[in-house]
């Protein structure tokens, strides 16, 4: 962030007072300008008036909670990055999140080193001039592609025989190419839950969507093993509507 | 079956007695008062078997309607628990995310012995939600179902096991059957059952002594796999057995051992999502060993 010349700024959306009185000069310290709203109606008009480059939004809110804004914000053509707080950890409401157009999402209580991270991510993403994956109905890479509202993902127009989870997994590392994914990040955002040993279960489903996509570990196509860190999707992803 | 056939006896012997009549097996000489006598028999049979039938049949009702009743009373409870738990979950998160925002403006020299503390205890709590959570969800999440190879679990559960410090100070050992033929597979979510597995593995190091020996071992009965986790550790008191798998309860013999009490009552909710079993036999200063019986696949 420091080639910028101006601060990036930041609209938090929370209810809780207590949240965005800490959670402010974290980011400010961080070098973002924030401004911060209490309600859903709020953010949507504070959106509109300050044109933030990223909006952190929380799920459950008073008035019009946060799927309910995220939703009229992309009805109205609004594609301003979206980082959803969910509340209900359900995997369901999870897929639903990236359904209504969030660029990514993060669990409550999460660490704010971890939020900054994907604020970075998510803006790098933004600033590069990609086109934001977050609405996409189909995601492709090559030979490779996953619709996300079917779960069926084909391979040169053949379709693959996965399980959901890894059609989950991939979906995943689709939406955030380039990033590293550990562990953690990939069981928290596809299991739902993170447990010392579960790192094996996101082993596992790599090795299922490598074996039948047929992607050489050493020469990756598509999935990178960082050893000690995680994964990353590398193929250049679009989005097509 | 019975059900239907028994209400039809009485029908069965009016007709054979006025068929006996009727052919004349009783030495009657009056033909009439044989034939009217024969047909009352009948008629007091079918009456009997109307009789016999509705009785059964507002019995069967009556039955039905209270175990729906039961159904819908336990079915109601789940749900309102399951709301407890939704709740608790959201209550804890907020005020946790603003103590983790707090913390993280907090200027202090690394490695500060109280906010370590105050860290350690943060995520203590953090964990207790997600499990809270987990345990919520785990009652009304789709499964996946696919054929799980247990053995191939368990010896990936020993692999992981074995990778733990405690580890090294006990006795591990797993046994699976070869002969007749190796552990038929069960159809399930295979991350859930690791988990399942997982916890009670976890809980037989934690407990355990150095020394103890720790075995893990599986078996077939036709209908079930068995698979057992047991240990020689400190055992569990007979009062704290009868609670054991509740949520939050903590027996009193361990202390100072990390673990957010919930740990059993996820390997409960596992297993009876896979229409499984889970038994404890425990004996105070010998030992505990915990059984999950779950169907094997079809």
């Amino acid at each position: 962030m420091d080639d910028l010349r101006e601060p990036c700024r930041i609209l938090l959306v929370d209810d809780d007072q207590a949240i965005t009185g800490h959670l402010t000069p974290f980011l400010e310290r961080a070098g973002f300008a924030v401004t911060v709203a209490g309600d859903g109606e709020t953010a949507l008009r504070r959106a509109e008036e300050t044109r933030p480059d990223l909006i952190v939004l929380d799920v459950l809110m008073p008035r019009l909670d946060g799927r309910e804004a995220l939703r009229r914000l992309r009805r109205s053509g609004d594609w301003t990055p979206v980082i959803l707080l969910t509340q209900v950890g359900a995997p369901a409401e999870r897929a639903l999140a990236l359904d209504e157009g969030a660029d990514d999402y993060l669990n409550k209580p999460f660490e704010p080193s971890e939020l900054l991270a994907r604020i970075r991510a998510v803006l790098r993403r933004s600033r590069a001039g990609a086109p934001s994956l977050a609405g996409a109905r189909r995601l492709s890479c090559g030979p490779l592609a996953l619709d996300r509202q079917s779960r069926r993902v084909t391979l040169d127009g053949r379709e693959v025989a996965l399980t959901a989870k890894a059609v989950a997994v991939l979906e995943y590392l689709m939406l955030h190419p380039d990033e590293v994914l550990s562990r953690e990040r990939l069981l928290d955002a596809v299991w739902g839950w993170d447990y010392p040993a579960a790192t094996r279960a996101v082993d596992s489903r790599i090795a299922e969507l490598r074996r039948l996509l047929d992607d050489d570990a050493e020469a990756p196509q598509f999935i990178e093993t960082l050893v000690g860190q995680g994964y990353r999707f590398v193929g250049r992803v679009r989005a097509e509507a | 079956m019975r059900r239907f056939i028994l209400p039809l006896l009485p029908l069965a012997a009016g007709l054979a007695c006025a068929g006996a009549l009727q052919a004349g097996l009783w030495a009657d000489p009056i033909v009439h008062a044989r034939a009217d006598v024969g047909t009352l028999l009948a008629l007091v049979g079918l009456l009997a078997s109307l009789l016999w039938a509705a009785g059964e049949g507002l019995w069967a009702l009556a039955g039905r309607r209270e175990r729906e009743a039961l159904a819908r009373a336990q079915e109601a409870q789940a749900e309102a628990h399951r709301r407890f738990l939704r709740r608790l979950d959201h209550e804890l998160k907020n005020p946790l995310t603003a103590i983790r925002a707090g913390l993280a403006n907090v200027p202090a020299a690394a490695g500060d012995p109280v906010l370590t503390s105050v860290r350690g205890q943060v995520d203590r709590l953090a964990r207790l939600t997600a499990d809270l959570r987990k345990l919520a969800e785990l009652e009304v999440q789709p499964l996946e179902e696919e054929k799980v190879d247990l053995a191939e679990l368990l010896a990936e559960l020993a692999d992981v096991a074995a990778d733990r410090p405690d580890s090294a100070a006990r006795t591990l050992r797993i046994s699976l059957p070869q002969a007749p033929w190796p552990l038929p597979h069960v159809v399930g979510d295979r991350d859930l059952l690791f988990l399942a597995l997982h916890n009670l593995l976890d809980n037989a190091l934690k407990y355990s002594r150095p020394g103890d020996t720790v075995e893990i071992r599986a078996f077939e009965d036709g209908a079930t796999v068995a698979v057992e986790v047991a240990d020689t550790g400190p055992g569990i008191a007979d009062e704290d057995l009868a609670h054991l798998g509740e949520e939050l309860y903590r027996g009193r013999a361990p202390s100072g051992i990390d673990g957010s009490g919930l740990g059993l009552a996820l390997v409960r909710a596992i297993v009876g999502r896979h229409r499984g079993s889970v038994t404890i036999r425990s004996r105070l200063g010998r030992g505990t060993a915990v059984t999950l019986r779950l169907p094997v696949a079809r």
